[in-house]
């Protein structure tokens, strides 16, 4: 078989076994739940898409994350500690084809989950709405279905940079306490870590204004957030968030690097 | 000791002539494996040679090195010091990427054979099988280990016995030309033993090179064409087991065994 082959294989029993565990299938059921629940209960698809935008933001850099890690903080170390990963080494399979496999078939899942989940909750939107403006009425043209793709896709890619932490969290970590751990601890710095960071570094003035952008794109928590204000909302922004961009990929291609280093090390 | 370095001083003297006359490579050769975790040396310049259809035996205390050995020599380690080469075909060591996804690929069953829960023994075996050159027939594979009526079931509802089954059976995907099988018959019943060591001649009889550890003596006396007694990090006897048992005058391999390793050693297993 072609690594490519390898990779599609291993990404299918991944798939498969997110499907089959009923602990992951719950919390996806949880976040859906609660995200159509808060366009729901709360005053965001009364007022559109954006509205809702702005509801669901910090609930999916809350949830996201924690959906992310639950898929993904073990994988890795399971097959490790049940000799699987010895055993896929005598039929020669690549670590880039192993990682890549596992990092497919989880965010497949999370994709499903996480975008399924917001497009039932932009659903409720033309529902919910009333037929005249209210006070929170937006021009049509801010105020579409396309700004709240725009969102679901940035959420996207939110959650398969998080997975992508998460699955380094896996590889690198050799017991289950250190990967809960190491889980724990970067959930808590990206919701938080950087944010007070940004906060403490303006108020002591160890850096300026102009230099936050640049620091909540070193958390995928902020550097999502950027980009949801800077390209699924119009703010009147003049420049794109690219250093969120930037942040946000290069969360992905670090992360995956770590993973595959980290997977075993290859036999002289 | 003393005969059973003699046995060890024989073996070696084999490998030299098998050098010398050119003949075949062995299916599987490691050459002064060293190795140590921290402070404590668990293998010490251990060399052993395995010839295409050759059983071969290793015995020795609990943590004596016999699963560290075997994890370099499935080549899922990598030792501090040695090298391990694989391939009868005389294709060297850096052939591995051919080598190991057809017929020159080292099948491994792990100590402790773990499985993705929620998959049947079939599926587990078919998810393996697409890793492997050519065709494989699972349900064949199955019936060979005595699986093919839990072939539905799921891994984690299997026993102990039954989960080192299907641990063996997917060692056996691809056919490969050397089987390393870290305590095959633990957890197996008396039965289940004898079957599991029948399939493992029947295997050496096709060609397979069979390295294996195990503490039922009994069975590897019977079928072993060597039994190599680590003790220590080191090979401190090596030879067929009816020589082993002459050289020290015992009844039998389990008695010999005892001459061969520490006394402390052997009460505290």
């Amino acid at each position: 078989m072609s690594d490519v082959e390898d990779l599609f294989a291993i990404a299918a029993r991944e798939l498969r076994t997110v499907v089959r565990t009923p602990a992951v299938v719950a919390l996806a059921v949880v976040f859906g739940l609660t995200v159509v629940a808060v366009a729901a209960a709360g005053t965001g698809a009364r007022g559109g898409y954006v509205p809702l935008v702005l509801d669901l933001v910090p609930f999916v850099e809350a949830l996201v994350p924690l959906l992310a890690f639950a898929l993904c903080y073990r994988a890795v170390l399971s097959d490790r500690q049940t000799g699987e990963l010895d055993v896929l080494r005598t039929f020669d399979v690549s670590r880039l084809s192993y990682v890549g496999g596992v990092y497919l078939g989880r965010s497949i899942a999370l994709v499903v989950v996480v975008f399924g989940s917001l497009l039932v909750a932009a659903a409720t939107v033309p529902v919910l709405s009333p037929a005249k403006p209210t006070f929170l009425a937006l021009n049509a043209a801010a105020d579409s279905p396309v700004a709240f793709v725009r969102f679901a896709v940035l959420a996207v890619v939110f959650a398969l940079a998080v997975a992508a932490v998460a699955l380094a969290v896996s590889a690198a970590a050799r017991t289950a306490r250190q990967a809960i751990a190491l889980a724990v601890g970067l959930l808590v710095a990206f919701v938080v870590g950087v944010d007070a960071t940004a906060v403490a570094g303006l108020a002591s003035g160890t850096f300026g204004i102009d230099a936050v952008p640049l620091v909540l794109a070193l958390s995928p928590n902020g550097a999502f957030r950027s980009l949801v204000f800077g390209v699924a909302v119009e703010t009147g922004s003049q420049r794109p968030p690219l250093a969120a961009l930037v942040g946000l990929v290069g969360w992905v291609a670090a992360a995956l690097v770590v993973a595959v280093l980290t997977a075993w090390k290859p036999v002289e | 000791m003393s005969e059973g370095d003699t046995a060890v001083r024989d073996a070696t003297e084999d490998e030299s002539t098998t050098e010398s006359t050119g003949a075949a490579r062995p299916a599987i050769e490691a050459t002064d494996l060293s190795h140590a975790f921290g402070d404590i040396h668990v293998l010490e310049g251990v060399s052993l040679s395995v010839e295409p259809g050759e059983i071969v035996a290793l015995v020795g205390p609990n943590g004596s090195g016999k699963s560290t050995l075997l994890r370099f020599l499935a080549r899922v380690r990598t030792p501090d010091e040695g090298t391990v080469s694989v391939g009868a075909s005389g294709q060297g060591e850096d052939d591995r990427r051919e080598g190991q996804g057809g017929h020159n690929r080292v099948g491994y069953l792990p100590q402790q054979p773990g499985f993705r829960d929620g998959f049947s023994a079939a599926d587990t075996l078919r998810f393996y099988a697409q890793f492997a050159d050519g065709d494989v027939d699972v349900s064949e594979i199955l019936t060979h280990v005595g699986l093919v009526e839990a072939s539905d079931r799921r891994v984690d509802a299997l026993s102990g016995g039954m989960t080192r089954l299907l641990g063996l059976g997917r060692a056996l995907i691809g056919d490969p030309a050397v089987l390393v099988l870290d305590e095959p018959a633990s957890g197996l019943d008396p039965g289940m033993v004898e079957r599991l060591f029948d399939i493992v001649s029947e295997l050496a009889d096709s060609g397979v090179a069979v390295v294996l550890s195990s503490h039922n003596l009994g069975p590897v006396e019977r079928t072993a064409d060597r039994v190599a007694v680590l003790d220590g990090g080191r090979f401190v006897a090596d030879g067929p087991p009816g020589e082993l048992v002459e050289a020290v005058s015992a009844a039998d391999l389990q008695t010999a065994f005892g001459e061969f390793v520490s006394t402390e050693e052997v009460e505290g297993r």
